[in-house]
């Protein structure tokens, strides 16, 4: 029964994916109206999550599904989180289509199948299961970014995320295949068992995990793989690029922290990788984001800064008393934020997003002052100013890296975060103290206006939520 | 002792064709490396005693698949002028081949700490159809469950970004 109860969320999801290709291939049907049914299908498989109550980690239909599928409480988190960015996405995606009109009604049936893809590679307890959810996640991704064929950026865009991501992906076959080679199985909890007896760093667990996170980095865009994100952000529309800058990243974060936590030998023997590599996503993202005149690829390249915040929290995870709160929380304020944004860029973005500079949005603060209202809490959200939800997120971050004995890290991270008020100041600079230009004339009544509003209550809403998780 | 032989002839043409996948320059002639490889590869699986996985390679993959990816090529009917002018693809290819040196090397170490073990003939039933069937059916059943999502959105996928559009209803 309670396996039903945690199962259920994913079926809800999976029925609606299938339902809006069935309802696609129906005569009359609208894409409007296919939007207000994914969202429905979203809201009622983020309620169905929330009944799901889990404190220990657990298989999920031991007998039928041999342990492949697990919950625990920091799955059920993602999950939540999952489900939370497919619906506000389909707001954004409401209102966006309204002005650019290239939606049918797959759009949505594909933005179910991706988040059932990043439900089960959250819920993942074994390899190949793993790949084949990310696989999922990522075909259903590589055709929304691709949505628009009539836009050669776009074009651009699915053809070097498709080429690069298939490429990564097979690295994952690789690792998996090694990690089989040295532990005799793929089944995270009888590669845990090997672990507890064998060193983490026999070459061919070394190689097989070295393999895996070539992948996971790529996914998340983490340091040396990270040459991607822009242009792939900046090609897709402003609610795909939302939804691939927080659900994707929530899941993949969520599948690789389930597998680093397995035991304190394998998380002992990266802890040195994982260190530099955080070091030098947070610099080189911040980097990238200084030079950007385009308010989506600095949000793209900022994203790259936040996967470096995260895995600062992977450095500190604990496999003891392993429960993510402190990677869901920050993936929770970082998604409210990031799917704000591009919730606010659906809104005032225009036909053919004509809206992208920071230029574009000088004095937005004088015509139209609850936007750029918003707009300045997710930014400084994304900053980490208190009271918002970003600045806890941090906070927690770094004060658990130094209570794991990374305190260079954490200063590291204090001092990135510190770089990346510049360009995040930029923008409510350019909002609040230049005369408009234009008269910024957007649809008031649209949703994505009320998702706009409401993700920026839950920034202070998430901001002075104690870590209960 | 002719199992060795034999995998090593079938791991060198295998790693030739791959070879001339990357280094022809038509198409056409990438795609007949591509074959190549695959049937070696099917050999390789054959002295595994995978019957089935050596048929499923034969049939589907050197069969099928690259069928398809044949008649897609001659549908393209490419020419050499349509070909793009690659003046500096070997300057590319030794900058590529000398960045993966380090990771080669980890390969070549990570490989010679596998532990040999004695070739030694499997069970009778060993990587037959009814096998493998109760495997994947029992033990394997939920990867084998969502690779029909996999398919499923790759067919959608593919109806969107190649099919007709209608047009939009507004």
């Amino acid at each position: 029964m309670h396996d039903l109860v945690s199962f259920l969320p994913l079926v809800i999801t999976c029925t609606g994916a299938l339902l809006l290709m069935l309802y696609a291939v129906c005569p009359k049907a609208e894409q409007e109206k296919a939007s207000l049914m994914s969202m429905g299908f979203f809201a009622v498989a983020f309620f169905a999550q929330l009944l799901v109550v889990c404190t220990v980690s657990r298989p999920l239909f031991p007998e039928t599904f041999n342990g492949m599928l697990g919950v625990s409480g920091f799955t059920n988190a993602a999950c939540l989180i999952v489900y939370a960015c497919g619906f506000f996405t389909t707001l954004s995606s409401h209102t966006y289509f309204r002005e650019n009109h290239f939606a049918t009604v797959e759009f949505y049936s594909l933005l179910l199948f991706s988040a059932v893809g990043m439900v089960l590679l959250s819920m993942a307890r074994e390899l190949i299961t793993a790949f084949i959810a990310l696989e999922i996640m990522s075909l259903a991704i590589y055709v929304l970014v691709g949505f628009n064929r009539a836009s050669s950026r776009s074009t651009e865009a699915i053809f070097k995320y498709l080429i690069l991501g298939a490429f990564s992906g097979a690295f994952f076959c690789m690792g998996t295949a090694m990690i089989y080679g040295a532990a005799g199985s793929t089944r995270f909890d009888s590669i845990a068992e090997w672990l507890a007896f064998n060193p983490a760093t026999t070459p061919l667990m070394l190689g097989g995990a070295f393999f895996l996170l070539i992948t996971i980095f790529f996914k998340i865009s983490a340091f040396p793989f990270h040459a991607w994100v822009l242009d792939v952000y900046d090609g897709s529309s402003n609610p795909i690029t939302g939804f691939m800058a927080t659900a994707l990243k929530t899941a993949v974060f969520a599948m690789i922290a389930n597998f680093l936590a397995l035991s304190g030998n394998l998380h002992d023997s990266w802890i040195t990788g994982l260190f530099w590599i955080a070091v030098f996503t947070m610099f080189g993202g911040n980097l990238i984001a200084i030079g950007q005149d385009n308010v989506k690829r600095m949000i793209a390249a900022s994203g790259i800064v936040h996967s470096g915040y995260l895995l600062i929290a992977l450095v500190a995870i604990n496999s003891e008393y392993f429960s993510g709160a402190v990677i869901a929380y920050y993936l929770a304020a970082y998604s409210v934020a990031t799917l704000g944004m591009f919730a606010a860029l659906s809104w005032l973005g225009g036909e053919g997003e004509k809206r992208v500079t920071f230029d574009d949005f000088k004095g937005l603060a004088k015509r139209q002052p609850l936007a750029a209202a918003t707009i300045a809490v997710f930014l400084l959200s994304m900053a980490g100013i208190p009271p918002t939800a970003g600045f806890m997120g941090k906070f927690y971050i770094i004060t658990s890296a130094i209570s794991a004995g990374q305190i260079a890290l954490g200063v590291l991270g204090i001092i990135s975060s510190i770089i990346s008020m510049w360009y995040y100041l930029r923008l409510i600079v350019s909002m609040y103290f230049h005369d408009a230009e234009e008269d910024f004339i957007v649809d008031g009544s649209s949703l994505a206006s009320i998702s706009t509003v409401a993700l920026a209550v839950a920034v202070f809403a998430i901001g002075l939520f104690p870590l209960v998780l | 002792m002719y199992i060795d032989t034999l995998f090593s002839i079938f791991a060198l043409i295998a790693i030739a064709g791959s070879l001339g996948l990357v280094l022809f320059r038509h198409p056409m002639q990438s795609a007949l490396c591509l074959a190549v490889t695959m049937i070696s590869l099917a050999g390789i699986y054959a002295l595994l005693s995978a019957k089935l996985i050596f048929l499923l390679q034969l049939i589907v993959y050197a069969g099928a698949v690259m069928a398809m990816i044949v008649f897609i090529i001659m549908f393209l009917n490419l020419r050499e002028k349509d070909l793009p002018e690659e003046r500096e693809r070997f300057t590319y290819l030794i900058g590529g081949a000398v960045l993966l040196i380090p990771v080669a090397w980890f390969m070549i170490k990570v490989m010679k700490s596998i532990p040999g073990v004695k070739n030694s003939i499997v069970g009778n039933g060993f990587g037959s159809i009814k096998e493998l069937g109760q495997v994947l059916f029992t033990n394997w059943l939920v990867p084998f469950e969502i690779i029909s999502l996999l398919l499923l959105v790759t067919l959608v996928g593919a109806v969107v970004l190649a099919g007709i559009r209608r047009e939009s209803n507004d």
